[in-house]
């Protein structure tokens, strides 16, 4: 029986609440505001107060799916990273780089920010990178 | 002219009747009260009377059984607690505590039930229309 | 600091006999709840800012229904817990009660009909200070009803919805709550409709708010969430004579069908 709460920051926007999840024997279970915290002030709003719903939600996806025959189905890391690298290679020489486009979100760390926009402009060749909070 | 608008919530077995023993014997009263006749006084939740007056209610009537009468035992006295501690909590929010009113009326009290709504909407016309007060 | 060492001898000899004390503890620069397991745990015990211990300790005793647990409470959190058993939310046979009281100045920035625990528990650390009136009570009190209007709409106005007044209360633990229908409270209108939200929130503390104060603590929008609770508590124990928390044996007034009231 362990019951602990483990300080991390909102991943919903840029203000970066303090909060705690709340673990369960080893499930996030809920979530506390971080009272001494400088920037939430103990506060959160209903975004901050949902953080953990998606942690171990039964929808998140756990594993890379690759489309075949209209379904859905489960594949390998290597299988899966394989295949897109050959059809974004194909796509940027057929149609230009310009023709990709890429997607990243709010919830990626700074540094996985960083790493995706210096692949899409230097590797693939483009500007077209925009993330989820602007949609 | 101001024409207060009262909505009426009286109960089946009791309250109902009455107001319709008014009407059968044909005493009159003001018009300016909409009867909605529900299962027991007790089934009035304090949200249904908010949003009552959110929609344009001046003022709301509530008619149940006397003690030892209610069809369902003790439905009315849910009622008989309900009603005045939340006319206390309008009362604190700087809303006029006159406007929500509890009368027990029974079935064979059809010109009670005629005074009752008759005192009832001149109280509500000496007082300002909701739209004013709420916004 | 004259409270920490003797709490800490107390819970480490509890822990002797109870599978767990759910405490406050110093961690990662701040101050959590935590379950403490072993005594070397008991070096990072803290004691301020309060969390609503009795939702945590309720969590951890659904999970673990055999478990004997303990709990450091307040007078607000032994409050709670009387209040949460009378609603079978939690079971007060499996816990042990280590009680607390307030400073001067813990009551002072959060003033409580009483700021130590005394019902389900004797022992208690600290001094027992007399409660210190919250201001703002007087001060509503003695405005028009034109004022106290103006005054809630300013407050009310302020709110984003974020439901942390709901959801930090000890006392709420309905499944579907009435605040989430769209029936009484639209969706995608901020501020919520004055003044459906707030006023039914208030209606549903009646027999159950015990002045913990945190709904106003976890307000982003600062509403004086607390000074309304309390001149409602006031009105129920002069009305039906009910002192919230107040006696483990009294029902609460609402659910009561008159002829069992004494």
């Amino acid at each position: 029986m362990e019951y602990r709460n483990v300080l991390t920051t909102c991943v919903y926007c840029g203000t970066g609440c303090g909060l705690y999840l709340e673990v369960l024997d080893g499930q996030v279970v809920g979530v506390l505001p971080a009272k001494t915290h400088p920037v939430s002030e103990g506060k959160l709003c209903i975004k901050g107060w949902n953080a953990h719903a998606f942690i171990h939600h039964q929808d998140r996806l756990t594993k890379p799916l690759i489309r075949g025959n209209g379904r859905l189905i489960e594949a390998g890391w290597d299988e899966a990273l394989d295949l897109v690298a050959e059809r974004l290679t194909a796509i940027k020489e057929k149609d230009g780089p310009d023709a990709i486009g890429v997607l990243s979100s709010a919830k990626a760390t700074n540094e996985e920010n960083y790493l995706l926009q210096k692949f899409t402009r230097a590797v693939l060749g483009t500007n077209n990178i925009d993330h989820c909070a602007r949609l | 002219m101001y024409e207060p608008r009262i909505i009426g919530y009286l109960c089946t077995y009791c309250s109902y009747p009455g107001a319709d023993l008014a009407g059968i014997s044909r005493i009159k009263y003001p018009p300016n009260i909409d009867i909605i006749r529900v299962l027991c006084s007790g089934r009035v939740s304090p949200e249904l009377i908010l949003r009552t007056f959110r929609e344009g209610a001046d003022g709301v009537l509530v008619g149940g059984c006397h003690f030892g009468d209610c069809h369902f035992i003790n439905g009315n006295h849910r009622t008989a607690k309900r009603i005045p501690i939340l006319k206390k909590i309008l009362e604190y929010a700087g809303i006029e505590p006159q406007r929500l009113r509890l009368e027990w009326i029974s079935a064979s009290e059809g010109e009670r039930f005629a005074e009752v709504v008759e005192e009832f909407t001149e109280t509500i016309r000496g007082l300002p229309p909701i739209r004013e007060v709420l916004g | 600091m004259k409270r920490l060492e003797p709490l800490k001898k107390v819970v480490a000899e509890a822990l002797g006999e109870l599978d767990g004390v759910l405490a406050l503890r110093n961690a990662w620069g701040g101050v959590a709840p935590h379950l403490f397991c072993r005594e070397g745990e008991l070096d990072g015990l803290a004691l301020w800012p309060k969390y609503p211990l009795p939702r945590t300790l309720q969590l951890i005793q659904k999970a673990h229904p055999e478990s004997r647990l303990g709990i450091v409470a307040r007078g607000c959190e032994e409050r709670g817990l009387i209040e949460m058993a009378k609603r079978n939310q939690i079971d007060l046979e499996g816990i042990r009660v280590i009680g607390l009281a307030c400073t001067a100045e813990e009551a002072r920035i959060c003033p409580c009909p009483k700021p130590y625990p005394s019902i389900l528990t004797h022992m208690v650390i600290g001094e027992r200070i007399e409660p210190v009136a919250d201001e703002l009570v007087e001060e509503f009190l003695a405005k028009s009803s034109e004022e106290r209007l103006e005054f809630w709409k300013r407050q009310f106005s302020k709110c984003i919805k974020c439901y942390a007044c709901r959801t930090a209360c000890p006392q709420c633990f309905c499944p579907e709550c009435t605040l989430e229908d769209a029936l009484w409270v639209e969706i995608g209108r901020i501020p919520p409709p004055f003044p459906s939200f707030h006023l039914v929130r208030a209606m549903h503390t009646v027999g159950k708010c015990v002045g913990c104060r945190e709904c106003e603590l976890s307000c982003p929008a600062d509403i004086p969430l607390a000074t309304l609770y309390a001149l409602i508590r006031r009105e129920v124990e002069e009305m039906f004579g009910y002192e919230t928390g107040g006696d483990l044996e009294a029902q609460p007034p609402l659910v009561l069908p008159m002829e069992l009231e004494s």
